[in-house]
């Protein structure tokens, strides 16, 4: 709500008290609101308010040529685009019936995983934020910068990396760069152990993040959970190995779950993932080299690009969860409909307004943070 | 596997009116069903079909047909499959029924495809303004608003004015094409 | 892997370890500026000699970033594409996504390795820029450029079934098949949309628009978009000298877009009935009861029938001949243009009403003054039906021949003693066509093609068309480059025995005068029972009779008109290749030109009566 909109409305005396949480806050990426009603400091009540980022994409995407949304697409979700422009590309190859190169795949599920690493490393820095602890954010942050390097050189960006496009991929890898991915990873795996002693294993995040926003198995089902949130229950639960896209069948790797189900494990859960993304890039950069041909099939001409009438939905597991796009055209040059299903649209409203309430205030910017919520996502 | 899939699912909707099947790839099915037997069809779908993950629910505004459609994309863990159910309802009271009770998801979406297409869904738990809290226009994802005209009316724009323009028009030069006239 | 209890493992002394840090050296960055990676997307860079202004980076723009500005001291160029337009980008908006540099058709537009540029609100006109190829900041140099494997832009062409030489040298079939729907589909969407072909083609067809109709897949849309320039669309979808396609953007760097087999594939896919109705959709529904003679049946005479007519005028042309097309009928082979495709075309001119005489000469069947009586207004389109000759010594000999008469001849079906060897003169597509059709009659009576084409030019400047050249020589002719011819030497008996040529040093003159010099030691003799001059044509002006020739203004041997077509009598009209020389596409424009200045004539006399 604009301030200039607000009245104060006189309220009957009263144990209770409101108070919000953003929309500028650091316990979430990006500008959003939980109004949470509290007794002392139990809260009673909470409700999300999002819209703050609305930028009406699906509007947008539905007035824009087919090639001309790749651009918009990687703006949904700042932390973590690829998967964006992956599940979008996804749905407009199926609806145009394009076979994406084996070496675009690759370097896609490379993309996929480096994207998923930044996003975790931006995570744990605010994660740890809001438990005090600054040093982990900063290093997070300069630590997800080197990943962002490795984006720059591949992809012409560093944050909106516009490197998908429908058929495949927009440029080959650079001339040595999988030796600098892989330097980048040896640096990243060096690091971990001090990321464990600073915050993994500090008896300060573990104590606080213990017990905290706890949900069971059955809840995050009924919820709609999906992603690192739903794995911390201890179900082995991912697109990638139940639904997969690209090359992921090839790929060998462990799905990382915790049990609690509680804020510790969420954190935990990604920071098992960080390894597994590794270990996923590290296979890429093996089998790379010997893949060769093109990086993208032949596509039409994209000012006279039409795609076959239909209707597509492609799944991916972005670092925060399950990201679909529904894509329907009706045989023209633009899209007629792309509705954008962000894990965050479950996260960050239903599943974040019960795990706060009935919590203390002290908690709420962990759970916020815990959840991995990113607002772009809901309000698109 | 596929093809056991879509047996499974034709037999547990052979009680559903109306109800077609359709394989569309691997992991990928398509019911549609009429408006009035979608909750039954839903209902079937996670109670015995095991699909519990409701992974969206899309609206699609057929303007020209005067429909809405509404796609339940609902997810199955034990066969790792979704299966998309269609209903098409008329645009003209756009009133349908809220899923809340069967999925707890369904809340979020149908908020947001209230907000968005002005679609009442009777027994959601908040059809309150949720993304557009103080938006007065009509639902904007409706096909027969047009969000660049609104643009237009609503704000002005500023034209550059930077010395090397002045230089160019002054020697006969100058803005030739606008972006927007070769907006369609 | 291996897990780490982190439960177990945790203790409150942990992060403590990491005091180790303290002791070690920080991590300094210079603030100055670095470059980006080298495939950044930072801000464009635009080289201007490369660039057409074609507008094409505008279209793809998705956050309409880019404004096409004109620059004065940029020469336009219709001909070969060129826009004095150059793109000016609106940083307020840019989202450096580099679609335009992936879709530049010229390749010219690229991105810097800079990451900032910032300023104050007052100097906020600094967000719009026109970047040449130093760009915004003058200093960083390429980051994303276009890459063979990444461009958006088609550059080859789909390919046209066609009969290869054994199917097709000894008969006149129709080389080209055509297009089929899905073929004509993946063509047309390689056009970007620029535009050039329009501003380049004589009569400005709407090269764009049918272009777009067709990948549409709306072939009657595409038949009415050509019939608002041009009558003729079954004969310039075969044979027009498609300057379109030279100044085709996409042409920069690869294929134009097949624009001319794109008008033909719009022309094959709508039935013939269907296309007088679209032809007929803009006629006049009243007549104006004014009257009009055009002599000669040719492009440019039916073209301005086309237009008067649907004009409300009456029209009546008067061709000398026993079919209507002019130098299209009896000049083109069949294997290029059927004489069918050519009546089509016609047959809806006459189905608006135009009125053709056929068998009519001016002069002998009808007079000018009879002509000037009867009608309001008369047109000349006489076309160019004489061959010229070389003059060199023997050239008058019978069996030396013109060829668009020998071709006129071929048409007609005449009956005339195939030579068993020939040599023709020149280089152009009348030189390519009559040879490739003597080869046919050769090949069709004797089993064996003897044929020798002697141009002037050196093989880089030949004057017919490439692909011309390459199925002449298919065929077995062959072709020459840099010989002129020094005499036609005959035998004792009187039989021509060959053509002598030396080798051309040049062709032109300082001043670019014609003006050939030889080295007349390369010397050769090119057999032949038959010689034909290929090396231009003149008018027959003789129709005009003397009276009418001494109160016409000439310019050099052709008639003088004014720019819009009209001559130095007030009531007579020239137009075609008569006043132009030989092409197609510019005498249906100049048919259009005449059409208009007629009309406006008509409509003023209308006023004054």
């Amino acid at each position: 709500m604009r301030p200039e909109n607000y009245q104060a409305i006189n309220h009957p005396p009263s144990h209770e008290y409101e108070l919000n949480f953003g929309p500028n806050h650091p316990g979430i990426e990006g500008n959003y609101a939980l109004k949470v009603k509290l007794q002392g400091d139990q809260v009673v009540e909470a409700h999300a308010d999002g819209g703050y980022l609305h930028r009406g994409f699906e509007k947008l995407m539905e007035g824009r040529l087919w090639i001309q949304n790749i651009a918009l697409v990687p703006r949904i979700c700042v932390p973590d685009p690829v998967p964006m422009e992956m599940a979008y590309s996804l749905a407009v190859e199926e609806l145009g019936g394009l076979e994406v190169p084996i070496r675009a795949q690759w370097i896609r599920v490379m993309q996929l995983e480096l994207s998923r690493i930044a996003a975790h490393l931006f995570t744990f820095g605010g994660h740890a934020a809001t438990t005090g602890m600054y040093t982990t954010m900063y290093w997070g942050v300069a630590d997800r910068d080197l990943f962002l390097d490795l984006f720059e050189e591949l992809t012409g960006g560093r944050v909106y990396h516009i490197y998908n496009i429908p058929g495949g991929v927009r440029r080959d890898i650079p001339d040595g760069y999988l030796d600098r991915v892989t330097s980048t990873l040896d640096y990243l795996e060096s690091r971990l152990p001090d990321y464990d002693n600073l915050f993994f294993t500090n008896q300060v995040f573990v104590k606080r993040a213990t017990g905290t926003g706890t949900m069971t198995q059955q809840q995050a089902l009924e919820w709609g959970v999906t992603g690192p949130n739903l794995r911390a229950t201890g179900l082995k639960l991912d697109v990638r190995r139940d639904d997969p896209y690209l090359v992921y069948d090839e790929i060998d790797f462990d799905i990382a779950t915790e049990e609690a189900g509680d804020a510790w494990a969420r954190t935990l859960v990604r920071r098992k993932e960080l390894q597994q993304s590794i270990r996923i890039v590290r296979q890429v950069i093996e089998r790379l080299p010997s893949i060769g041909g093109p990086i993208r099939c032949p596509i039409p001409n994209p000012l006279a690009w039409n795609v076959p009438a239909g209707e597509a939905y492609a799944r991916i597991d972005s670092s925060k969860g399950e990201v679909a796009y529904y894509v329907v055209s009706t045989g023209g040059d633009k899209p007629y409909r792309v509705h954008v299903r962000g894990p965050s649209s479950m996260h960050a409203v239903q599943v974040l307004e019960n795990l706060v309430t009935g919590g203390r205030l002290e908690d709420v910017a962990q759970i916020m943070f815990s959840l991995d919520a990113c607002p772009p996502e809901v309000d698109r | 596997m596929s093809q056991e899939l879509t047996r499974m699912l034709d037999t547990l909707t052979k009680d559903i009116a109306g109800a077609k099947v359709t394989l569309k790839r691997a992991r990928r099915m398509r019911i549609d069903v009429d408006a009035d037997a979608l909750p039954a069809l839903l209902e079937l779908l996670q109670g015995r079909g095991s699909y519990v993950h409701l992974s969206a629910i899309s609206c699609v505004d057929w303007i020209d047909d005067n429909q809405f459609e509404l796609v339940y994309h609902v997810w199955s863990y034990e066969s790792n499959s979704l299966v998309s159910a269609h209903t098409r309802i008329p645009r003209d009271p756009g009133v349908y029924l809220s899923i809340y009770d069967l999925y707890k998801p369904a809340a979020f979406f149908e908020r947001d495809i209230h907000e968005m297409f002005g679609l009442y869904f009777e027994g959601s738990p908040s059809m309150e303004k949720f993304i557009l809290t103080e938006w007065e226009g009509p639902p904007p994802m409706r096909k027969d608003f047009d969000a660049e005209a609104w643009v237009r009316d609503t704000f002005t724009e500023r034209d550059y004015n930077p010395e090397w323009l002045k230089e160019l028009t002054d020697a006969g030069g100058g803005i030739a094409i606008r972006p927007q006239d070769i907006r369609k | 892997m291996t897990d780490i209890d982190y439960k177990a493992k945790g203790s409150i002394l942990n992060p403590l370890k990491n005091l180790q840090f303290l002791g070690r050296r920080p991590v300094t960055q210079p603030l100055e500026p670095r470059p980006a990676s080298a495939n950044y997307r930072g801000f464009h860079l635009n080289d201007w000699e490369k660039c057409i202004g074609c507008s094409t980076c505008q279209k793809v723009c998705d956050n309409a970033a880019i404004t096409m500005v004109r620059i004065p001291d940029i020469k336009e160029d219709p001909v070969n594409g060129i826009r004095n337009l150059r793109p000016a980008i609106d940083y307020g908006r840019c989202c450096w996504c580099g679609l335009c540099v992936d879709i530049c058709p010229t390749g010219s537009l690229s991105l810097s390795r800079e990451y900032v540029h910032t300023c104050t609100q007052d100097e906020i006109d600094s967000y719009f820029v026109l970047p040449d190829s130093s760009g915004m900041h003058g200093t960083y140099g390429h980051g994303w450029r276009k890459t063979a494997d990444a461009d958006l832009v088609d550059l080859s062409r789909h390919p046209m079934a066609h009969l290869e030489p054994p199917q097709r040298s000894d008969n006149f079939d129709e080389i080209m098949l055509g297009f089929t729907r899905q073929e004509a589909i993946l063509e047309a969407s390689r056009c970007v949309q620029c535009g050039m072909c329009h501003d380049a083609c004589p009569t400005h067809m709407d090269a764009p628009e049918y272009i777009r109709a067709i990948w549409q897949d709306d072939p009657e849309e595409a038949v009415r978009q050509i019939y608002r320039t041009n009558p003729f669309p079954e004969v310039c979808g075969r044979v027009c000298t498609h300057r379109c396609e030279t100044a085709c953007s996409i042409g920069r760097r690869g294929e134009p877009v097949a624009i001319r087999w794109l008008k033909r594939y719009a022309m094959d896919a709508v039935a013939p009935e269907r296309v007088k109705e679209i032809a007929a959709e803009s006629k006049s529904d009243y007549m104006t009861g004014k009257r009009i003679a055009i002599i000669g049946a040719g492009p440019a005479g039916l073209t301005a029938a086309f237009d008067l007519i649907k004009q409300g005028h009456q029209v009546d042309v008067y061709e000398g001949l026993s079919e209507a097309g002019g130098m299209t009928r009896w000049g083109i082979p069949e294997y290029r243009l059927p004489a069918a495709a050519l009546a089509r075309d016609v047959d809806v001119i006459t189905s608006l009403g135009v009125r053709i005489h056929y068998n009519r000469w001016i002069g002998r069947d009808i007079d000018m003054a009879t002509l000037q009586l009867e009608y309001d207004a008369v047109l000349l389109a006489i076309g160019l039906g004489l061959g010229r000759s070389t003059r060199i010594p023997g050239s008058d000999h019978p069996q030396v021949r013109k060829a668009v008469e020998l071709l006129r001849e071929i048409s007609q079906g005449s009956v005339f003693a195939v030579p068993r060897s020939a040599v023709v003169i020149g280089g152009g597509n009348v030189a390519m066509d009559i040879a490739r059709s003597l080869a046919r009659l050769q090949k069709r009576e004797y089993g064996t093609v003897r044929i020798t084409a002697c141009a002037l030019e050196d093989r880089a400047h030949f004057l017919a068309d490439e692909i011309e050249i390459i199925e002449a020589i298919e065929e077995g002719i062959e072709v020459l480059d840099a010989r002129g011819p020094q005499r036609c030497e005959q035998h004792a008996d009187g039989r021509l025995l060959g053509l002598k040529t030396w080798k051309v040093d040049s062709i032109f003159d300082e001043q670019q005068r014609f003006a050939p010099r030889y080295d007349n030691s390369d010397e050769r003799f090119h057999e032949g029972e038959m010689i034909i001059e290929a090396i231009g044509q003149m008018s027959d002006v003789s129709v005009l009779g003397p009276e009418l020739t001494e109160l016409l203004e000439w310019n050099r041997g052709r008639l003088k008109v004014d720019a819009a077509g009209r001559t130095n009598l007030p009531w007579l009209w020239a137009a075609g290749d008569c006043v132009n020389g030989p092409d197609v596409v510019h005498a249906v424009a100049d048919g259009h030109r005449v059409a208009a200045s007629i009309d406006a004539y008509l409509n003023i006399r209308e006023d004054v009566a």
